[in-house]
């Protein structure tokens, strides 16, 4: 029980990095600007990275799944 | 704004959706239905949003109003429009030798294996400095190293105009040597106006151009 609460828990987290990721490049898509171009790169990728590391772990650490 | 661009943001934001909403109710993936939803929702789609949106955003900064957009480009922008056909980048400009949406890059990427993303890379330098620190003069910009043949020679090898143009067979060596770069198309004496910024103030335009 513990363990799915902790696998819930950074299932959350990594949702919330990235659909943060994600409406940071929406929103630099629409901002046509070179700034934009870092912002999407830096942040949005960074975010998106972070939420799929973690998301991959939280899904091999999970014991349910594991058996 | 091309319609690419807003299909993409409307999928990019759909995969933010759903992935909110399995951030907000992370119980939904505990069963098997719900893991594979998961697994779709939160590696496949942002992998793919992600690749969409960096190829958009890749084509988006070759273009010459993504280059022009700084202001330490604007006097390199105005001699593309100087009415002067020896002005290299303004003839090859006025008269669509290079592709006008795409001016800048076609003849300052390198035409090589991941010489496209070594120039991006310098691009994001350029836009580092531009920001955080402080950019030179436009008088003062440099090339990174000396100007390749190479890539004058993506477009013109083999065109009639450069295999038999009268001054590159006056000497049998001459050919030879653009071709391997040891004569340089550009500081040679002969192709050697490019981006004359001391002389942009008294220069003629190309009225139509703008």
């Amino acid at each position: 029980m513990m363990s799915t609460s902790r696998t819930e828990k950074r299932i959350r987290f990594a949702g919330i990095c990235l659909a943060i990721g994600l409406v940071i490049e929406a929103l630099c898509l629409l901002w046509a600007t070179p700034i934009a171009f870092i912002v999407f790169v830096a942040m949005g990728g960074l975010l998106m990275l972070i939420g799929l590391v973690v998301y991959l772990y939280a899904t091999v650490s999970d014991p349910v799944a594991g058996d | 704004m091309p319609q690419a661009t807003i299909l993409i943001v409307c999928l990019v934001l759909f995969s933010a959706a759903v992935i909110g909403i399995l951030a907000v109710r992370p119980g939904f993936t505990a069963g098997r239905g719900g893991k594979i939803l998961a697994f779709v929702a939160m590696f496949c789609l942002p992998i793919f949003c992600g690749l969409l949106g960096f190829s958009s955003e890749m084509q988006r900064s070759k273009t010459t109003a993504f280059c022009l957009s700084c202001h330490t480009m604007e006097d390199y922008g105005k001699s593309l429009l100087v009415d002067d056909p020896t002005h290299l980048p303004a003839s090859h400009y006025q008269n669509h030798r290079v592709p006008v949406d795409e001016a800048c890059y076609s003849c300052h990427t390198q035409y090589a294996m991941f010489g496209g993303l070594k120039v991006k890379m310098y691009g994001l330098k350029h836009v580092f400095i531009y920001y955080f620190g402080t950019p030179p003069a436009p008088q003062d910009i440099k090339l990174y190293e000396p100007y390749n043949n190479r890539e004058c020679l993506h477009c013109h090898l083999g065109a009639r105009s450069f295999e038999e143009g009268v001054v590159h067979n006056a000497d049998p060596a001459t050919l030879p040597a653009i071709k391997s770069n040891q004569l340089s198309c550009l500081s040679s004496g002969c192709h050697d106006t490019a981006h004359d910024l001391a002389h942009l103030k008294g220069a003629k335009f190309w009225e139509k151009g703008n």
